[in-house]
């Protein structure tokens, strides 16, 4: 039970870490990004290729890897999103071309690197025990990444120009263009952002478990019931949902056999759009 | 090589209903169906589970039909209300349960073994090539629906669909109820998907989950943009299209030098990229009408 918590709180983590950029794209261009979770693996391959094949030390691939992740997210702003954004396209477009985005990301990974696990190279150590429960090496370091990327997004929101134009942006972009905010400069930061923020919980999934061209994929539905769960566009309300997810996904392991994992996110996500679909702490759209 | 070309046919054919229904839920009504597989799995699970059991063929694929069209509205409760994206998650989600379940309730569908041995429609009576009456009885379903569809949109409940799709609002605002226009179309689209799914299991002689993997939702996706939302013609050109590429592309590896994977690979990526392409330049498709589907632009 406690062994399944503390997994529990780990998963959150990542969880809630990869929703923050889904949950500020959602609430600020207004469309569910099913490509967000495939930039997870990719900041993970990036790190893996940066780590084994060029034998980089980790702490340095992992920067790296997830400036490189980034950088894809202002690519795409630029090829994709922002033309789109020009000719105002419906919501259901964008959703369109993102799945179409996230199979090109996936298979352009299986075709790269084929489709078996990866692992980071990293000396094996064995984990930590106490009060019969154990927590591994990389879930410490996950977990305590995870934390201080939640705390920096956190500084950053309240204190930073950038940050206070995001959250003005995300709850009425009109009035924020109006104010002089430039929108296309902020939303651009918005996915280096986010992006890199999906590249940092992809490297610390791979960490935690192994890398392979599914892993993010199969995240993409816990992470928008935690965008969901949170209030669209709230990114607190992401990371205390990414938390609800993951410690509610390990925990149904103690009634439903843990193949249906997955479904217990759809589950809650179900239940919140049926009784509350402006999520526990309210979102900016609904 | 005719009998070669029957059995690509065949595929075709079962594509064009699979995404014929698709269509009648994107193309017209605008709904963002992610999981359509899942109806597709139902039906042909629901067909051949029927029928090991000892029901006769014809009521198996009633059943499986009738089921699928049954979790269209159990999907569609929760979520058609609401904003359009929240369809596409739920659905993705719902045929990924579906999957899952297929591969692990042993019990009933006995996992990734898959089931065979089933009774395919007057296979007993045909002296010749089964196929040959496959091929018959695909395309004379698939022609029934078309003319069917054709029908329905054309009627007075397919003009609100399209009214739905390009503002939901104003329908509303005219008294039509919405919610109901919506969940309709998406029993009839889930019911047709069912319909595929037992022909798919009659094609195939054996399912197993690997069938259902989310990526046939998208193939159907593909077709119906392809050939032009919200144009029945369209789809059929579509189903035609991609599978030539698919056959087309099959022998590649002989030519070139990539591995099996990687060839693979490749192939669903030009997937993913004609659905970009097409999203952001040519929504419309080959055939589509711009001036009808204006999605926003």
């Amino acid at each position: 039970m406690l062994q399944l918590i503390i997994n529990g709180i780990v998963l959150g983590s990542i969880i809630a870490l990869a929703a923050i950029g889904l949950t500020m794209v959602y609430g600020v261009l207004n469309f569910a990004n099913f490509s967000h979770a495939d930039f997870m693996t990719f900041g993970a391959y990036i790190a893996f290729v940066l780590n084994v094949a060029l034998g980089l030390n980790i702490i340095l691939s992992f920067f790296i890897a997830i400036a490189i992740a980034g950088a894809l997210g202002v690519l795409l702003d630029f090829l994709v999103w922002k033309p789109m954004r020009r000719k105002n396209a419906d919501l259901v477009s964008l959703v369109i071309i993102s799945i179409g985005l996230s199979i090109i990301v996936r298979n352009a990974i299986i075709f790269i690197w084929g489709g078996s696990t990866r692992n980071f190279d990293l000396p094996v150590r064995r984990g930590i025990e106490m009060l019969g429960v154990t927590i591994t090496h990389n879930q410490l370091i996950g977990l305590g990444t995870a934390i201080l990327f939640m705390v920096l997004v956190h500084f950053f929101l309240k204190n930073t120009k950038l940050g206070k134009a995001m959250r003005a942006i995300s709850d009425d972009i009109n009035l924020a263009r109006m104010s002089g905010i430039d929108s296309d400069k902020v939303i651009m930061w918005m996915w280096f952002i986010g992006i890199g923020l999906a590249g940092v919980a992809g490297i610390l999934y791979g960490l935690e478990t192994t890398i392979r061209p599914n892993m993010g994929w199969f995240l993409i539905l816990p992470m928008f019931a935690a965008v969901i769960l949170g209030g669209i566009g709230n990114p607190y309300g992401a990371m205390v949902g990414g938390m609800i997810i993951g410690l509610s996904q390990e925990l149904s392991m103690l009634i439903l056999p843990s193949e249906y994992k997955m479904g217990v996110g759809l589950g809650i996500m179900i239940l919140v759009l049926l009784f509350k679909p402006k999520g526990l702490f309210g979102g900016t759209k609904a | 090589m005719i009998d070669y070309l029957v059995a690509i046919s065949i595929i075709v054919g079962i594509y064009a209903i699979f995404a014929i229904g698709l269509n009648l839920e994107w193309g017209f009504t605008g709904l963002i169906n992610f999981g359509h597989v899942g109806f597709l799995a139902i039906g042909a699970y629901t067909t051949v589970l029927m029928n090991l059991s000892g029901a006769p063929i014809w009521l198996s694929m009633a059943s499986g039909v009738v089921l699928a069209a049954f979790f269209g509205l159990l999907v569609g409760i929760p979520t058609l209300r609401l904003r359009e994206d929240y369809l596409a998650i739920v659905t993705i989600g719902f045929s990924e349960i579906v999957r899952l379940f297929l591969l692990n309730e042993e019990w009933l569908t006995r996992g990734p073994m898959g089931l065979f041995g089933y009774d395919r429609p007057f296979e007993a009576m045909i002296p010749f090539d089964y196929n040959y009456f496959l091929f018959i009885l695909v395309f004379g379903s698939l022609a029934v629906i078309y003319l069917l569809l054709e029908k329905l949109v054309h009627s007075p409940w397919g003009r609100v669909l399209k009214s739905i799709r390009e503002d939901e609002d104003v329908a509303s605002a005219l008294g039509k109820d919405v919610f109901r226009y919506k969940i309709q179309a998406l029993m009839i689209g889930s019911a047709i998907a069912g319909l595929a799914g037992a022909f798919l299991a009659f094609n195939m002689q054996y399912i197993n989950p690997r069938n259902f993997i989310p990526m046939e939702t998208f193939y159907a996706w593909i077709i119906v943009v392809l050939g032009g939302s919200a144009r029945n013609k369209g789809t059929i050109l579509g189903a035609i299209i991609v599978q030539s590429f698919y056959t087309g592309t099959r022998y590649l590896q002989d030519y070139v030098p990539l591995a099996s994977h990687q060839i693979a690979a490749l192939r669903v990526m030009v997937i993913g990229v004609l659905l970009v392409l097409l999203m952001m330049y040519k929504p419309q498709g080959l055939l589509g009408r711009k001036e009808e589907l204006t999605l926003g632009q």
